[in-house]
């Protein structure tokens, strides 16, 4: 499985994105990190070149929904990644926010998966249950 | 004109800088009060400088902030620079700056040095007449340096690897280490005419389990590359790691490697000063923990018998701080300082000789760069992975370095990548972790390390 990683916008917040590398490898995955202040375009055409199975965003600084927005418009410019698993997580709101609005305002962007505040381990396993999920079904 | 000159005066036809007067800024140099130049205070003190960090966008405010300074008996007043200016982005500073002025209301990280200009700052300068160190993060310095100077500011900060590794993702290392070259020979020159101008590296880098191995490289390579071009007062530095005895051990071989790799290139005569960081990583939220760690750092400062130390505040966890936390603790860290008496020397000999192996073999695999001058040879090096900062941010760094925290919570080197740490370092490195866990667990402990002192 190829994952493609990164930081959203301009966050330069780099050690959860180091630490979601190491994690990912340990699990299997061949991984495609992109590291800090990562664009959504520069996100799409690495999975387009990478022939990713998913996309794992992560953001800290609260910015993301910024970008978020953004996502299902992005994508749609693209012909070959409507398979492609969209995850974000992090600290995905500026302040504070009810969880349950942030996860759906954020499917609602086009995300599979989203993970506010969520342990990066309980995250990951989320993700390895969605991916084995789809290959089942 | 040389080409230095010419050099200088077209990054000083800015349309953000009022008119630059070469003549009476050399002049200004020279006449200065010896105060002002901290090169003079490491030469007559008696105990450790004290140096606070802080910067606020209006000429009002600073003023304001290095009076409370005064009144808490400072050493050594900082000018911590806005982050639209370290990114040369002068228009937006200039703007924020109105905005603040206008507002009462900060709009800026710091305060804009090339929007205020040097006649403006040099007032508030001379005024206070204590030597200011500029603190910034700024990969292409050159006109932010030549106000400073102008200003009356007479330690610059940084270096091309230290304010590009940990603040960029991808500015470019080599344009870094030529722009550097030109503040080394600008600080250089400035030198001959009073007392040397201070040059200071940024050990403390990522601040997030970097091994002292690569600060004390990184420490270094930017004094050999400040050196070379005539520098003759630097300080090397590093930032409090976590383990008391590795903080003393780190200081030690810092210390006496930095002399003799100064010797080497007949730079004998250079002053070398250790300079100390409180804790940079993540700070405790509660403001009396946070107090009980400043407080801490400034002992083992001591016994790492550091000529200064810079602080932290109560206020860490939230933000910047207001000038009143600022200068408490700065009046605390005095009083520490004060009644610090009677400490213990401690030598771990084992330890020592285990880092200065490390230091030593990655030293000789830069110098066996084959590139022909000491820069380039440092460009290839991070390019290669032989200098690989843990946590950096920058595309060219190789992000293959693995560490964590032994027991003792030193920093131990687990994976060494492409970094030419020898066999013998290395096998003690690791025999002093529990190696037995799995990757997830690894980055557990990763998390933990990191977040030691909240």
């Amino acid at each position: 499985m190829k994952v493609v990683t990164g930081v959203v916008g301009n966050d330069i917040h780099v050690v959860a994105n180091r630490l979601i590398d190491l994690s990912l490898q340990a699990r299997g995955y061949e991984v495609f990190n992109l590291g800090v202040n990562t664009h959504l375009e520069e996100f799409f055409d690495a999975a387009v070149e990478t022939g990713a199975d998913a996309l794992v965003i992560s953001s800290l600084n609260g910015e993301a929904e910024g970008w978020g927005r953004e996502v299902r418009l992005l994508k749609a410019n693209y012909k070959t990644l409507d398979d492609l698993v969209m995850m974000i997580g992090g600290n995905l709101v500026v302040g504070s926010g009810n969880t349950e609005d942030i996860v759906a305002r954020y499917k609602n962007y086009g995300f599979d998966l989203v993970c506010h505040q969520v342990d990066l381990n309980t995250g990951l396993d989320s993700l390895a249950a969605f991916l084995e999920e789809r290959s089942q079904s | 004109m040389s080409l230095l000159q010419e050099e200088r005066e077209i990054i000083l036809s800015n349309e953000y800088v009022d008119a630059f007067d070469f003549a009476e800024a050399t002049e200004f140099v020279t006449n200065a009060s010896k105060d002002l130049f901290i090169s003079h205070h490491f030469k007559n003190k008696s105990r450790m400088l004290v140096q606070p960090r802080g910067g606020f966008p209006t000429y009002r405010q600073q003023y304001a902030l290095y009076e409370s300074f005064v009144d808490a008996n400072v050493d050594v007043l900082p000018l911590t620079i806005d982050s639209n200016t370290r990114l040369n982005d002068y228009a937006t500073a200039k703007k924020m700056l109105r905005l603040s002025e206008e507002n009462d209301m900060d709009m800026l990280n710091g305060y804009p040095l090339v929007t205020h200009g040097y006649r403006t700052t040099r007032k508030m300068i001379t005024h206070f007449n204590k030597p200011v160190s500029l603190r910034h993060g700024t990969p292409d310095a050159r006109l932010l340096i030549e106000t400073a100077i102008a200003s009356g500011i007479f330690e610059i900060e940084g270096g091309p690897i230290t304010y590009l590794l940990p603040y960029s993702k991808n500015f470019p290392l080599d344009k870094a280490l030529l722009y550097w070259k030109y503040v080394e020979r600008v600080c250089a020159n400035y030198s001959r005419l009073n007392m040397p101008i201070n040059r200071e590296s940024f050990g403390p880098l990522t601040a997030t389990l970097v091994p002292p191995a690569i600060t004390i490289v990184i420490q270094l390579l930017e004094m050999l590359l400040s050196l070379e071009e005539g520098v003759e007062s630097f300080s090397v530095s590093f930032a409090q790691q976590g383990s008391m005895n590795q903080d003393i051990v780190t200081g030690a071989v810092l210390r006496k490697l930095a002399k003799h790799y100064a010797a080497e290139i007949d730079c004998a005569d250079a002053a070398i000063q250790l300079v100390y960081h409180q804790w940079m990583g993540a700070f405790p939220s509660k403001q009396d923990f946070a107090e009980q760690l400043i407080n801490l750092s400034t002992v083992i400062a001591s016994m790492v018998g550091a000529d200064k130390i810079i602080t932290k505040t109560r206020e860490e966890a939230t933000g910047i701080p207001t000038k009143e936390a600022n200068a408490k603790t700065v009046a605390d860290t005095q009083y520490c300082l004060g009644i610090l008496n009677g400490l213990p020397t401690i030598v771990d000999e084992q330890e020592e000789e285990i880092l200065t192996l490390e230091v030593q073999a990655v030293m000789e695999a830069v110098f066996n760069d084959p590139a022909d001058t000491l820069w380039r040879k440092v460009f290839n090096s991070i390019k290669n992975g032989i200098i690989d900062v843990p946590f950096s941010p920058h595309i060219i760094n190789q992000n293959a370095m693995i560490t964590i925290r032994d027991a003792s919570r030193n920093i131990r080197i687990i994976e060494r990548g492409n970094v030419p740490i020898p066999e013998r370092s290395y096998d003690y490195e690791r025999a002093q972790c529990d190696l037995s866990k799995d990757t997830t667990s690894i980055v557990n402990n990763i998390i933990r390390d990191i977040g030691i002192m909240q």
